[in-house]
């Protein structure tokens, strides 16, 4: 009896626990009054066949009409009409769609956006169509409100009726005269029959181009030629975010583009036009964007951005959907036809003060939402952090791959020779692609916790437009998204009263009486937040336009900064949390931009004269995913080595740089103020060699140094002479090519000390990889010099797949020992022993990842060595943690005497190749005979794929960390401890030890970024390096002068000339970079 | 106990008395062709390439061949004759295999060895297995065990064809800074199928290389250079066509022709493809129109079936390693990077370099071996491509229709002219190889053709 109680009770606990977590209800539409639904019927003239957006949705905007304190609401419908409802309060509506006169009539209707266009202190509405399209006739219009609950629909008059292609709208004092301009964003139709060159978008298309409308008072004006807006038959605009990106003053665009068309990144000039500067900024963007919105998530005031596409999340949707393309396909589409880095999944990029952006998706967590329309940042639980929400969903896949290779040719072919339309039954067969909407808790380190199912219910409704209103004007933000096929669906925000806020109403003093691009600062104990009153983000949709911000458990808000579009400011302080406070604007002062740009000390400067350096490292055209086309990263890329020692006897140090296959390396002899190439006929003879490393030093004891070089390349393979390493004696007449032991491998680490303490140097040479091998552990040597000769001394048969070494002494016996990391394999720690070097175990052991680079620096500052030790970071689609370590099987699965590797990463405690199953089959043919579809093969386990001998038999390399860390000495054991967030967005591959801020104390800079990765992990380019001073101070290389972003830097050198001294950069595959320090 | 077993017995033995007369199987032409059908449609299912196609055609043709020969005085085995082919097992003596019926379980075992779909053949096979049981269990027990033991012993000569180590050789690295070489084409962009193809174990010619075409003209963007003139005859045919309009012969004729297995088209997100037999399907059809025509019976059926297959075999890999050797731009990529960048072909550009054209050697190839079984002037109605929706289109010899079928590349837009003719004349010269080399009926019975 009591035991039932018990359980009664424990029951009631954990229901009402759950209740209370759920964030948003959706409460019944029936009682809300709204009937609006849009309904989609596909007809012989307009299907997804006939139009690629033909599941695009339709549009939302929320606004207060009729400025009675209570956000109304429009609806717009692609085949239905549209509908406007007034909010009655208490979360009921009334449609008053006909007396307002506002129920449009094209034919197909798009983005609705509401904003106050003629100054009139009224809500308009501008809704978008799709004209001209298969018979659709109509146009964009615009609906004045005549401020009696009736419209007057004047699109004609105003110049903004037009016929195109349109897909959104958004409002922008652009030439900050103080009304609103508009950006008329227009999507192609154009098939992909071919990608056609980027400058596709220089030639102006009357109907897909996208437009900007200047208002001249009551009539707007297409300025787009003059402001340098593109206008192409590619642009298939769908995402468009206004914001100060830069913050200067004047706002800029960022658009999303779908297919292969490259986003636009609109930089206003100030005088009227803008520039287009994607590449420059951006790495890489999302490849099929969708919408996308701007938020300051990492409270630095600086808006960043998020970009939506369509990577599904779920095994069995991933593995049964068209993927990224292959490398060659990459390749072709940027080298060939001009068109910027895109891969195909969400983007998130973090505004680096206007600089360069940091692409951080996987790290973050919201890289896979499936086939995503709308994202909306907002503080939904109100704890100062920006959460994000997510509208999902597609009536049907058509990027299914079994309808594309299978379903489809039997069902459709006939369909489109004899009529060009598909019917419902060939339809049917496409999977649906109904997807829950997603909601993510952000943070102020911007790892944003899935929440979806917690949050929010949920459920299989394809929702596109979303908006965001306080409509029940209880101080939260609540969300309404317009789906296909269904009734529109409320989130009412349940935080009510649990945390503070602070709602904004903001009125200027120009006809932008809603004051759309003001910008708020608002201080609260310490921690600072920033908004932007643009009320068009997400996707074809416009929010409430308020500024809504979270205050957690304070009360008080410190102080409120306002800038105005017209760029003066004025500043509020000690406000009351909790409240809707309404600001007229007051004051002319100017807002001083430069106020929010940190004076930073700047210890790099580039230089421009190359100081006769003028190498450029080109990496040869060799692909490794050509030849192991499982391999999950290249190998053949590593280069280029750096070397740096007098080579001319001078007493200057010298440079060597390595050049890949069949480019020959470099010598540059330093000089008084400058540096000299000359050819040393030797060295350029091995102009085959791919020189990954290098060493200058004195090996045969003659006084003059020598030249070694640790050789690779990846597609040198079996007893390749170029594979063996290179020795270059310095003779009277110039180098001689001397011999080396006949090791066939690929080096990666040449590492010289005299661990035999016999007078002369002696050499590590670590080993990567076995070209066509990968997976197999090479064997790393100890080289013992004798004149000038070396033998080996120890062969090291399970190190691993060793990337970087170092002599140093950890366990202070006054004999240096020797410490090799490398990839799938741990940092480990050979003792030095009379001369034997001898693994020993100093808690490192398990620390298996796929690290690039050591060095030794005392990093807590308590006087004994630490090492830190660059990982390949968190931000690829590898993934690894000690409770579930990323596994890669590696063996002969198709039993043709080629081995081959399968990366294997945890989703859900179960083991899924990250490759599909075309490129799985590529090498292991038979799993075409195993899987006759793409949907038996999605969804399947490693242990399912491969049969249970194949399991057994494979050996299996383990990585349990991907991030980079260092390890703290504890007297002689070691512990790992991550770095920051900073540190895991890329590979870092480089480390420099120096004082760089002249304090009297040495810093490590890091740099990093790596390329040679298969599309679907993206450009690993994220990484601009940091300045690391001690375990808690920590100074991004972007703050301090330097440009590492969207380069691989495998090299930092110090060179120091006529007493100044400088910071080179070697990048993989790019010019090197010059600094000039400080010190 | 005992009195159990003694009734178990009995009733076996009633059973076994009440079991009807066994009659002798039979395996009619039809039959033969409707399991080449199935292999067509699996194939088309399953996407193989034209290169690979002809594989799965040929070992099939090959391994029922060699089991009717065997029984068949008039026709000669072709252990010896094709490379590494070792004389096939015989029976067991006193087995009663019915020949024609081992040759079909051989047929459709190799078939279902070398497609992905297997379901699709044992579906066919276990009716057939069915039917064959009903009528006499014996003789199919003896033919099942004959056919499948020869169908082991093509088994093990097929693996030895560096098939299954091509499979996973490197990928065909594109070389982007050469603007004669071949680059992937719209829309899919596909990687180059095949590229080592000239590896595998040919079947009569002595090596991939033995009918090595004459180089094409030297690549040149100069107005005025042969290659130039070549290029522009390419783009011009295209626009006279349009002029033309959908219904006129060239248009037809490209379209007959095309027999490119997969044709993926773009709409936006939504992609599908449009499948097609290969190249070698196609002659594969017509051997079956023309045996049909000539009345021919499951011998000379099966023969005409191999001996074609034999010559597409050995064309496509001339072709390939020509292919890979002149790695040739298409016309396509010239026209959309220089002259017209919203240009396209009438068909689809196939994922692989152009020179010599594929169909133009496989063609000319095939077209011999069927004019010396059935002589210059056999007139024909080609039904192939019905199914496709395509017309019938009638020719007055083999030969002619191998001609049209080369020239549709060049009206289908993705061929130049010199790929068309010097890959006919490889074709012819390898498929005049064939037939002087491979001995496949006995003097007698040549003599009485």
């Amino acid at each position: 009896m009591n035991k039932a109680v018990v359980l009664i009770l424990l029951g009631f606990v954990i229901f009402s626990c759950s209740k209370e977590s759920e964030l948003f209800t959706n409460p019944d539409i029936e009682k809300t009054g709204v009937s609006f639904q849009n309904t989609l019927t596909a007809t012989e003239d307009m299907n997804i066949l006939d139009y690629l957006y033909f599941y695009n949705g339709g549009g939302l905007a929320i606004g207060d009409i009729n400025n009675d304190g209570l956000p109304d609401i429009y609806f717009s419908g692609n085949q239905v009409k549209n509908q406007l409802y007034l909010n009655k309060g208490g979360l009921q509506f009334e449609n008053i769609t006909e007396t307002a006169g506002v129920a449009g009539n094209s034919d197909w209707n798009t983005g609705a956006v509401m904003a106050d266009i003629n100054g009139d202190g009224l809500l308009d509405i501008y809704v978008c169509a799709v004209v001209g399209l298969n018979g659709l006739d109509g146009n964009n219009e615009l609906f004045i409100n005549n401020g009696d609950g009736t419209f007057t629909e004047r699109a004609a008059e105003y110049g903004l009726d037009l016929d195109t292609f349109s897909s959104s709208a958004a409002f922008l004092d652009y030439d900050l005269d103080g009304d609103l301009d508009i950006y008329i964003l227009n999507h192609a139709v154009h098939t992909q029959t071919s990608f056609g060159k980027a400058d596709l978008r220089y030639k102006r298309n009357a109907q897909t181009g996208d437009r900007l409308m200047r208002n001249d008072g009551d009539h707007f004006t297409d300025v787009s030629e003059e402001a340098g807006i593109y206008g192409g038959m590619n642009s298939y605009g769908l995402g468009i975010a206004v914001s100060d990106f830069n913050l200067d003053g004047y706002p800029d665009i960022y658009i999303g583009n779908d297919f292969h068309e490259d986003d636009y990144y609109y930089i206003n000039n100030g005088d009227g036009t803008f520039t287009e500067a994607l590449k420059e900024h951006f790495g890489h963007t999302s490849r099929f964007s969708m919408g996308s919105d701007v938020a300051d998530l990492n409270h630095d005031g600086w808006p960043d951005l998020i970009s939506l596409d369509m990577l599904p999340q779920d095994e069995e949707v991933l593995k049964s959907s068209e993927g990224d393309d292959n490398i060659q396909t990459q390749r072709l589409r940027t080298n060939r036809y001009g068109y910027h880095y895109q891969f195909t999944r969400n983007m998130l990029f973090i505004n680096r003060e206007g600089g360069d952006y940091q692409e951080t998706a996987l790290l973050s967590g919201v890289a896979a939402t499936d086939w995503s329309w709308s994202a909306l940042f907002g503080d939904y639980n109100q704890d100062m952090e920006q959460d994000l929400f997510i509208s999902n969903g597609i009536p049907k896949r058509p990027n299914d791959l079994d309808y594309i290779k299978f379903v489809s040719s039997d069902q459709i072919q006939s369909k489109i020779n004899n009529t060009h339309f598909i019917d419902q039954k060939a339809l049917d067969m496409m999977p649906s692609g109904a997807t829950h909407n997603y909601v993510y808790e952000g943070s102020s380190n911007l790892i944003f916790k899935d929440q979806s199912g917690k949050w929010i219910t949920n459920d299989t409704i394809v929702s596109g437009a979303t908006a965001y209103a306080d409509l029940d004007n209880d101080g939260d933000l609540d969300l309404l998204t317009n789906n296909i096929n269904a009734a529109p669906t409320f989130y009412i925000n349940q935080i009510n009263q649990k945390a503070n806020y602070l709602k904004l109403k903001l009125s200027s003093k120009s006809k932008n009486n809603f004051a759309i691009g003001a910008k708020v600062y608002t201080y609260t104990n310490g921690i600072k937040q920033f908004k932007e009153l643009y009320p068009v983000r997400g996707f074809q949709a416009s929010s409430e336009p308020l500024i809504h911000f979270g205050l957690g458990q304070e009360k008080i808000v410190d102080s409120i900064r306002i800038i105005w579009p017209d760029n003066t400011s004025q500043k509020l302080t000690n406000i009351k949390a909790n409240q809707t406070l309404k600001v007229n604007q007051e004051g002319t002062q100017l807002f001083n931009y430069a106020n929010l740009k940190p004076k930073k000390e700047l210890l790099f400067t580039a230089v421009t004269d190359s100081l006769g350096l003028d190498f450029v490292h080109k990496e040869d055209a060799y692909s490794d995913f050509d030849r192991e086309k499982l391999i999950p990263y290249q190998i053949g890329d590593r280069g280029p080595a750096v070397a740096q020692g007098d080579l001319d006897g001078d007493g200057k140090e010298d440079l060597f740089f390595g050049g890949s296959k069949y480019i020959t390396s470099q010598v540059y002899l330093k000089k008084e103020a400058t540096y000299q190439r000359v050819s040393y006929p030797a060295i350029l003879n091995d102009s085959i060699n791919e020189e990954v490393t290098a060493l200058i030093a004195d090996f045969n004891q003659d006084g003059k140094n020598d030249l070694m070089t640790g050789t690779a390349g990846g597609d040198f393979f079996n007893r390749a002479k170029p594979l063996v390493d290179g020795l270059y004696l310095n003779k009277t007449e110039g180098f001689e090519k001397s011999t080396m032991p006949e090791l066939f491998d690929n080096t990666s680490v040449l590492a010289t000390y005299d661990y035999d303490n016999d007078g002369d140097l002696d050499v590590f040479a670590g080993t990567q990889t076995i070209t066509g091998s990968f997976g197999k552990t090479p064997v790393s040597y100890l080289l013992e010099n004798n004149k000038g000769s070396f033998r080996v001394a120890q062969e090291f048969k399970d190190l691993g797949m060793v990337t970087a070494a170092v002599w140093d002494d950890f366990n202070g016996d006054g004999v240096k020992d020797l410490i090799v990391v490398g990839e799938w394999m741990a940092p480990t720690f050979l003792k030095n022993k009379n001369g034997r070097l001898t693994k020993i175990d100093v808690g490192t052991e398990e620390l298996n990842g796929l690290w690039q680079s050591i060095i030794p620096f005392d990093i807590d500052g308590d006087g004994d060595t630490d090492y830190i030790v660059g990982n390949w970071g968190e931000n690829s689609k590898f993934k690894a943690s000690e409770d579930a370590p990323m596994l890669m099987y590696y063996n002969d699965f198709d039993k043709n005497g080629q081995t081959e590797t399968i990366v294997t990463t945890a989703k859900d405690g179960k083991y899924y190749p990250l490759m599909g199953l075309d490129a799985l089959a590529s090498q292991v043919v038979s799993l075409k005979k195993k899987y006759h579809s793409y949907k038996d093969f999605a969804g399947q386990t490693i242990e399912q794929i491969l049969t249970e001998k194949q399991v057994k038999t494979s050996k299996k390399l383990e990585v349990n960390t991907l991030e980079t860390g260092y390890l703290r000495n504890e007297n002689g054991r070691f512990t790992f401890i991550p770095l920051g967030y900073d540190f895991q967005v890329a590979p870092v591959l480089s480390f420099c030890k120096f004082d760089f801020d002249n304090d009297g104390k040495d810093e490590i800079l890091a740099a990093g970024n790596y390329f040679g990765v298969q599309p679907f992990h993206g450009r690993l380019d994220s990484f601009g390096g940091v300045l690391i001073k001690n375990a808690d101070t920590f100074i991004p290389g972007d703050q301090i002068g330097l440009d590492f972003t969207q380069k691989s830097i495998r090299h930092l050198n110090i060179l120091s000339l006529k007493g100044q001294k400088y910071l080179l950069a070697t990048p993989n595959n790019a010019a090197i970079q010059l600094y000039k320090l400080k010190n | 106990m005992f009195k159990k077993l003694s009734f178990l017995f009995i009733i076996a033995l009633v059973f076994t008395s009440c079991t009807k007369e066994e009659t002798p199987l039979t395996v009619s032409p039809d039959d033969y062709n409707n399991a080449v059908d199935k292999v067509t449609e699996v194939i088309i299912h399953d996407i193989f390439s034209p290169p690979v196609a002809s594989r799965i055609y040929s070992y099939s043709n090959i391994a029922a061949y060699e089991i009717l020969a065997q029984n068949n005085p008039d026709y000669v085995t072709l252990a010896g004759q094709l490379t590494d082919l070792k004389e096939a097992p015989k029976p067991d003596a006193g087995a009663a295999v019915n020949y024609n019926v081992a040759a079909l379980i051989a047929q459709m075992e190799i078939a279902k060895s070398l497609i992905f779909s297997e379901d699709r053949i044992t579906e066919m096979r276990d009716s057939l297995y069915m039917k064959w049981e009903e009528l006499n269990p014996t003789e199919l027990a003896a033919s099942k065990d004959y056919g499948l033991k020869v169908a082991d012993h093509i088994k093990s000569w097929m693996d030895g064809d560096m098939y299954k180590q091509t499979r996973t050789m490197p990928k065909f690295s594109v070389n982007p800074d050469n603007p004669s070489r071949w680059q992937p084409t719209p829309p899919a962009y596909m990687d180059g199928i095949e590229p080592h193809w000239m590896k595998i174990r040919t079947f009569v010619i002595d090596s991939a290389s033995q009918f090595k075409p004459i180089p094409p003209p030297e690549f040149s963007m100069e107005e005025g250079s042969e290659f130039y003139k070549q290029l522009m005859e390419v783009y011009d045919v295209r626009n006279e066509m349009t002029e033309e309009g959908d219904t006129s012969e060239k248009m037809g004729i490209a379209k007959f022709w095309d027999c490119n297995p997969y044709v993926s088209t773009h709409k936006g997100h939504l992609m599908f493809a449009t499948k097609k037999i290969t190249p070698g399907g196609h002659w594969i059809g017509i051997v079956k129109i023309v045996t049909k025509k000539a009345n021919a019976d499951l011998m000379e059926t099966v023969y005409a079936y191999t001996k074609t297959s034999i010559a597409l075999f050995d064309g496509f890999i001339s072709c390939w390693d020509e292919k890979y050797r002149s790695n040739l731009i298409r016309p396509e990529t010239l026209i959309n990077q220089y002259i017209d960048d919203g240009w396209a072909p009438v068909l689809q550009t196939p994922p692989f370099p152009e020179y010599s054209s594929g169909h133009s050697v496989v063609s000319g190839a095939a077209a011999e071996v069927l004019t010396e079984i059935y002589g210059d002037n056999f007139q024909f109605d080609d039904d192939t491509e019905t199914d496709y929706g395509l017309p019938v289109r009638s020719f007055d010899s083999f030969r002619k229709a191998s001609e049209e079928a080369a020239l549709s590349r060049l009206y289908g837009g993705i061929h130049y002219r010199a790929a068309i003719d010097e890959g006919l004349k490889q074709g012819r010269q390898l498929g005049q190889f064939v037939v002087q080399n491979l001995k496949m009926k006995t003097n007698t019975a040549q003599a009485s053709n």
